[in-house]
């Protein structure tokens, strides 16, 4: 698997993959985690955040699970979405780089002694 | 309420389809959500409606790039095949490839030089402080019918002193000036300006000082600024300019500055001296000599400064004589310089755009024939498998392709056809209704004016042409039949159009073709053929007797070379558009005046109009005993003649003017009038005087020669350095130039618009062309079914013709109507015919009509080869 094109992650399409890693979640939803999971600082709006979905749903990292009714029994059917294989070994790719570069911080004592 | 509003479903909409398939319920939701989050009260809604409509337009505007860039992008490997099957199949039509590419760069080189004189004349702005404050004010002599005229020092003073309207004022004077202190005196430009002159413009020096309070009265030290030019060709651009000497007309001057670079002025100076305020308030009030600028004081309009300075001069008209009916014009600057080109250019804008939508509408009907016409392979190969987006790239790709290139030929071509119009136009312009001329400011062709010119064109090709394309790609996998008569519908409409717009051109063309000819046949009044004119001499110093005997002699000098027939010297050179005033005072049998006038006045030496060739109508020239002793004779032109003595009886009258060495002179001859303000204005009247009575230490002369008379110009120049070599001669040139500056403008946009015409007259005959030429082929089975049965191959043509007849009938008759019209609004640009001259009207007729029937005639031959059993098996 190429996973190598699909990096470096932008912020806001690392935070949204891993929540959904964790467990498959409705758009809405995932909108409120960013939100509370980046403290405030990812605040997206319904036109941001479904380009950030569909561009994670182009490449293949994530799927959306079928529709299923509305938890609260009104409105449209949602979908659930969920990483992909795929999508988890980028994933794991971006860690293991973002390892690298956090090996390299430490060796120049970026991050000091006392932490 | 914390429903979201409407806008934003609205704004869903615009999404690509497959990305609102797929998103756009969910997307409703987290609108609502966030909706809901946001709670109630004005000022939150409303943030939160911005920000979620821009949230979702923004982000559909990237869907939809991120969507056809996919579509368009799939791998290059596929745009470069579909490159090499564009290339393959434009080869196959080359007449369609060169034809597109050739309009196409037409229609951008002519747009942009149009565009780059706009931008370079009208939209032109002076490197001053506020550049739309700065007035010019003219005295305007309205009785004399003069609008725009100079303003006396002491009248200009008072208006200094007065004015509230205009927060600084300066007068100017522009005059040839010699150098002086080397070899042979040379001539440069000046400009005498009061000391606010800069700060009435808003400029400051590139180095040193301008001109201050202390240059004001005559007992200051005597000072010069120098344009940046002069200081870069004569000093080398050297610093330490500033503080020395330099000496004119023999008067040694301190240079105190360099004016920068950009500086520019509608009278154009190399050296600026100090005009002095005690000079000009001790000025006669009568000796009407100044140019007077001013800058608006804040708040106030250029109609409010003419009506506080008319208050003025109004009042100045009843405390001295001279000033009844004058009243005070302030204009923009701005407005002044343009004055004179500003009509020619909207009406060649106007012609231009006609001709660029007769290009565009020629594009139109090309790319949507080619589509058409290349139904059935779109139709093979949308059978085959291709995805609309797939037809839709190839088409793209040759559009493009073909647009690309028209557009880099259009300005690549652009600068030259420049070159060629700029030549066509006069250096320098007469404002209307004065005796001013300005330079002309030039054409201003930049990257914007470029990008400008292709974004027009292209925008244009493409709205025309997404109909055809659309109708293409959707009928592609239908059936051709049917549809190709839609098509050809369509087009017609557009030929039909494309007709009309060139009859209007074609009318305009011959109108202004014919006014050209007009004004180039309008007697001027002199023989310009075969006249040299010079300005000479620099003795305002001598005694009046010594000067004429000067000029005297250097007549003799210069009629003494071979091939020259007559020389004669008169103070103003005609067609410069020079102007001097004399108070004329008509007198009984008394000698009592009767009425005085202000009149234009030249005086002029032995053979003066028989050298010009100005013809003498009543009574007689000047001859030498008139020419000898104190001047007791005069005179007078036609226009004169007409405007004092209506009744006849001009010659034998007697008048004296201001000046006490003409006084009680007897009118001996009336001669044919000179339109010197160009044969589109009406000659002013004009009295002649002797000129041995006050010389003005400076003359024009006129020579006669047989022959070139520029190749004169070496011997004239050493015959007059024999009598005395220290004197400066300048502007030599033939009269011919001088009234060809004249009638430069309407002979340029006549030969403009004439060209235009032709080019449109070509596209149209070539939008007629392809419409009949497809209709015939489309036509194939019918015509030839009808060949077969008997059908007389003549017959057919007439057919053709016949439908193609209406076509041609209506567009040339709406486009007369709209011509008419059109220039009538343009009439200022005409000279001697009317908007709807009959003769004109006869030839836009007649070439339009014959261009169509030619269009229709020559595909129409085809028929002639057809062979009636292959028409039918074609289909």
């Amino acid at each position: 698997m190429d996973t190598e094109k699909h990096l470096p992650l932008k912020a806001a399409h690392h935070l949204a993959l891993l929540l959904l890693a964790q467990e498959p979640t409705y758009g809405v939803s995932l909108m409120q985690r960013l939100e509370e999971r980046s403290g405030g600082s990812i605040r997206l709006n319904a036109g941001s955040l479904y380009r950030i979905i569909a561009s994670l749903v182009d490449d293949g990292l994530v799927e959306p699970l079928e529709e299923v009714a509305n938890p609260a029994g009104v409105g449209a059917p949602r979908k659930l979405y969920a990483v992909t294989d795929l999508g988890r070994s980028v994933l794991r790719a971006e860690a293991e780089r973002q390892e690298g570069l956090l090996e390299m911080a430490r060796a120049l004592d970026l991050l000091g002694e006392k932490r | 309420m914390t429903v979201p509003p409407r806008i934003l479903r609205a704004l869903l909409r615009l999404y690509p389809p497959r990305h609102r398939r797929a998103y756009g319920e969910e997307m409703w939701g987290a609108v609502r959500y966030r909706s809901r989050q946001t709670g109630r009260g004005f000022a939150r809604r409303a943030r939160f409606t911005l920000v979620a409509g821009l949230d979702l337009a923004w982000n559909g505007m990237r869907a939809w790039v991120a969507y056809t860039g996919g579509v368009m992008m799939q791998g290059w490997a596929g745009i470069r095949l579909d490159g090499l099957f564009v290339l393959r199949t434009l080869r196959k039509s080359p007449w369609y490839a060169v034809t597109a590419v050739v309009v196409l760069a037409g229609a951008v080189a002519v747009n942009a030089v149009v565009l780059g004189f706009v931008r370079g004349t009208l939209l032109h702005e002076a490197p001053y402080e506020d550049p739309a404050s700065v007035m010019v004010v003219w005295g305007s002599n309205t009785r004399d019918g003069q609008l725009r005229d100079v303003i006396s020092g002491p009248n200009y003073i008072e208006m200094v002193r007065e004015a509230r309207t205009l927060s600084a004022m300066a007068a100017f004077h522009h005059d040839d000036t010699y150098l002086t202190g080397g070899a042979s005196p040379e001539v440069t430009q000046s400009l005498e300006v009061t000391a606010d002159f800069f700060d009435v413009l808003g400029v400051r020096p590139l180095l040193g000082r301008e001109f201050q309070v202390a240059d004001r009265t005559s007992s200051a030290p005597a000072t010069v600024l120098l344009s940046y030019a002069f200081w870069r060709d004569r000093f080398d651009s050297d610093p330490e300019a500033l503080g020395r000497s330099l000496s004119i007309e023999g008067e040694p001057r301190t240079i105190i500055g360099v004016l920068p670079e950009a500086f520019e002025f509608i009278a154009p100076a190399t050296l600026y001296t100090p005009l002095r305020d005690d000079i000009l308030e001790a000025d006669e009030r009568s000796r009407i000599h100044y140019h007077v600028i001013g800058r608006l004081a804040p708040g106030a309009s250029p109609d409010d400064a003419t009506r506080e300075l008319s208050g003025i001069m109004t009042r100045i008209a009843r405390e001295h004589t001279g000033y009844e009916g004058w009243s005070v014009l302030a204009e923009p600057l701005h407005r002044v310089a343009v004055s004179a080109v500003r009509p020619a250019i909207w009406t060649l804008g106007a012609v231009v755009g006609l001709v660029l939508l007769i290009a565009l509408v020629n594009l139109a009907t090309l790319f949507r024939m080619r589509t058409v016409s290349r139904a059935g392979e779109i139709s093979v190969r949308m059978a085959l498998g291709a995805g609309w987006t797939r037809v839709a790239r190839v088409l793209s790709l040759e559009t493009l392709g073909l647009a690309l290139a028209g557009a880099l030929a259009g300005l690549a071509a652009a600068p030259f056809l420049l070159e060629r119009v700029t030549r066509m136009i006069p250096v320098w312009v007469a404002i209307p209704d004065s005796a001013v001329r300005v330079p002309v400011l030039r054409a201003d062709l930049d990257p914007v004016v470029g990008a400008f010119a292709v974004g027009v064109v292209l925008l244009g090709a493409v709205a025309l042409s997404l109909p055809g394309f659309a109708s293409a790609i959707r009928g592609g996998a239908r059936a051709r039949s049917g549809r190709t008569h839609r098509a050809l519908q369509g087009t017609r409409v557009l030929v039909g159009l494309e007709l009309a717009l060139a009859t209007v051109l074609c009318l305009g063309a011959a109108l202004t073709a014919r006014s050209a000819i007009r004004l180039l046949d309008t007697e001027v009044g002199l023989e310009d053929r075969g006249l040299l004119t010079l300005w000479v001499g620099d003795v305002w110093g001598l005694e009046y007797d010594d000067q004429a005997t000067y000029f005297r002699e250097i007549v003799r000098e210069v009629e003494s070379i071979p091939g020259v027939t007559s020389a004669g010297v008169i103070d103003y050179v005609d067609f410069l558009a020079e102007d001097d005033y004399a108070r004329v005072y008509f007198l009984d049998r008394s000698f009592q005046p009767t009425s005085s006038q202000r009149e234009e006045w030249r005086r002029v030496g032995e053979g003066l109009f028989e050298t010009a060739g100005i013809r003498v109508l009543e009574g007689r020239s000047f001859t030498r005993r008139d020419l000898d002793g104190a001047p007791r004779t005069a005179v007078v032109n036609e226009a004169f003649a007409r405007k004092h003595y209506p009744d006849g009886g001009a010659l034998g009258r007697f008048i004296s003017t201001h000046d006490q060495a003409y006084r009680d002179l007897e009118i001996v001859g009336v001669v044919a009038d000179v339109r010197s303000l160009g044969p589109a204005a009406p000659p002013p009247p004009m009295l002649y005087v002797p000129l041995q009575g006050s010389p003005r230490g400076t003359t024009g002369m006129y020579v006669r020669v047989e022959g070139e008379p520029m190749a004169y110009a070496d011997a004239v120049r050493t015959a007059l350095w024999s009598v005395d070599p220290t004197q400066p001669i300048t502007g030599i040139q033939p009269m011919s130039d001088l009234v060809g500056s004249w009638v430069a403008i309407p002979r340029a946009t006549s030969t403009l618009i004439s060209t235009l015409a032709g080019l449109a007259l070509l596209l149209a005959t070539v939008g007629v062309f392809g419409v009949v030429a497809y209709a015939v082929r489309s036509r194939t089975s019918e015509l030839g079914i009808r060949l077969a049965l008997g059908a007389s191959p003549r017959r057919l043509r007439r057919d053709i013709l016949a439908g193609t007849l209406p076509l041609v009938l209506l567009g040339i008759s709406v486009g007369m109507a709209s011509g008419v019209v059109a220039a009538r609004a343009a009439r200022a640009v005409l000279f001697g015919v009317g908007p709807a001259d009959p003769v004109s009207m006869t030839m836009a007729v007649a070439a339009m009509t014959g261009a169509a029937l030619l269009a229709t005639y020559l595909p129409s031959r085809r028929v002639e080869r057809f062979d009636p059993t292959e028409a039918i098996r074609s289909e």
